[in-house]
């Protein structure tokens, strides 16, 4: 049995590419987008994210996999199932405690920096984990972070992905109906560093 | 009956159902109200159309031809639906169809009592066609020129 896709498919599309670009340019702000959809055993903003930025040309790696997730989003959106991560364009993580290195994933090239993967995680909440502080573009002042259920050590993994720039990963984390974008242009310490 | 000639029954259903008028598809679907959630809504896109020079040879694009799907969700059953043109309703009433003739106590039903009454009318609408035209037909041939 496949669930619905979006309600209304051009303007949902709109509505959830405008949260994801406003996520990316605000890093750690949250942003609202979508209710859950009936029958996708997905967060509302994850199911929304990824009926509106995958298609045919866009192998999605899952972690952990789900034959009827992968079904839906197949179908909706003829989006392939990545053989392993470093081929993925976009990586579900519904379990976060099992994310990967983040070098395992495609950082793209010096001439293609834009073929590289976006991480989607689904993390328990999006407040109340280790407080980190993020600044660069997009970020007046400082941005408090405080992202919960990461695994320990991503935030040195972090370090590394930003120092590559303009190669590295992007991540969204998404926490129910939230979004939460981290670019890699982000550059993020702990409190204690600052 | 096996999956292949499920799959040629349901293949033939869909070819009758995609050529029928859809007065006739609505007229047949009142009274079979079943619950139906919609899994993709009727969409409208263009199908490249290819074609073989002389029916035998290179492939080529013919042009492209507006389609509307539509996929609904009849108890355990998925219906899709595909036709030529924008009709989203005639899509929707297609997709319904094929999820209700994949249920095998209402599908003998429905074969006699839908999709061979529109496969005939189909059929003879198809002959009287080919009747007309077969009665203005011309042949052309070339003779040999003598030069050989």
């Amino acid at each position: 049995m496949i669930a619905a896709g979006l309600h209304d498919t051009v303007h949902g599309a709109q509505e959830a590419f405008r949260a994801a670009l406003q996520a990316l340019s605000r890093p750690g702000r949250p942003q609202p987008l979508g209710r859950e959809i009936a029958g996708v055993r997905l967060g509302g903003a994850m199911a929304h994210l990824l009926l509106t930025l995958c298609d045919e040309d866009t192998p999605v790696w899952w972690q952990p996999p789900d034959a009827q997730l992968q079904q839906w989003l197949r179908f909706h959106t003829g989006a392939r199932v990545a053989g392993s991560a470093a081929e993925a364009a976009f990586a579900v993580v519904t379990d976060p405690d099992h994310l990967p290195a983040l070098e395992a994933f495609a950082a793209g090239t010096l001439a293609q920096p834009e073929r590289s993967c976006t991480l989607l995680v689904e993390v328990p909440s999006l407040q109340g984990g280790e407080p980190v502080l993020a600044h660069g573009p997009g970020i007046a002042g400082r941005q408090e972070l405080a992202i919960a259920g990461l695994p320990h050590g991503f935030w040195a993994q972090w370090q590394v992905n930003h120092a590559a720039f303009p190669q590295g990963v992007d991540v969204f984390f998404t926490c129910g109906a939230q979004l939460v974008g981290l670019p890699r242009t982000a550059r993020v310490a702990r409190p204690a560093e600052v | 009956m096996t999956d292949l000639q499920d799959n040629e029954a349901r293949r033939r259903w869909l070819a009758v159902l995609a050529r029928a008028p859809r007065e006739a598809l609505e007229r047949a679907h009142q009274g079979l109200a079943a619950p139906a959630e919609a899994v993709r809504r009727p969409e409208t896109g263009m199908v490249m159309l290819r074609g073989r020079v002389g029916g035998t040879g290179d492939a080529f694009n013919l042009g492209e031809a507006s389609v509307t799907r539509c996929a609904m969700q009849v108890g355990e059953h998925l219906g899709v639906g595909y036709t030529l043109g924008r009709d989203k309703r005639k899509a929707e009433l297609i997709a319904l169809f094929d999820a209700l003739l994949q249920d095998r106590a209402r599908q003998p039903v429905l074969i006699s009592e839908v999709i061979e009454p529109l496969a005939q009318a189909q059929a003879a609408a198809r002959e009287a066609q080919a009747r007309a035209v077969a009665a203005s037909r011309v042949d052309f041939f070339t003779l040999v020129r003598g030069e050989a």
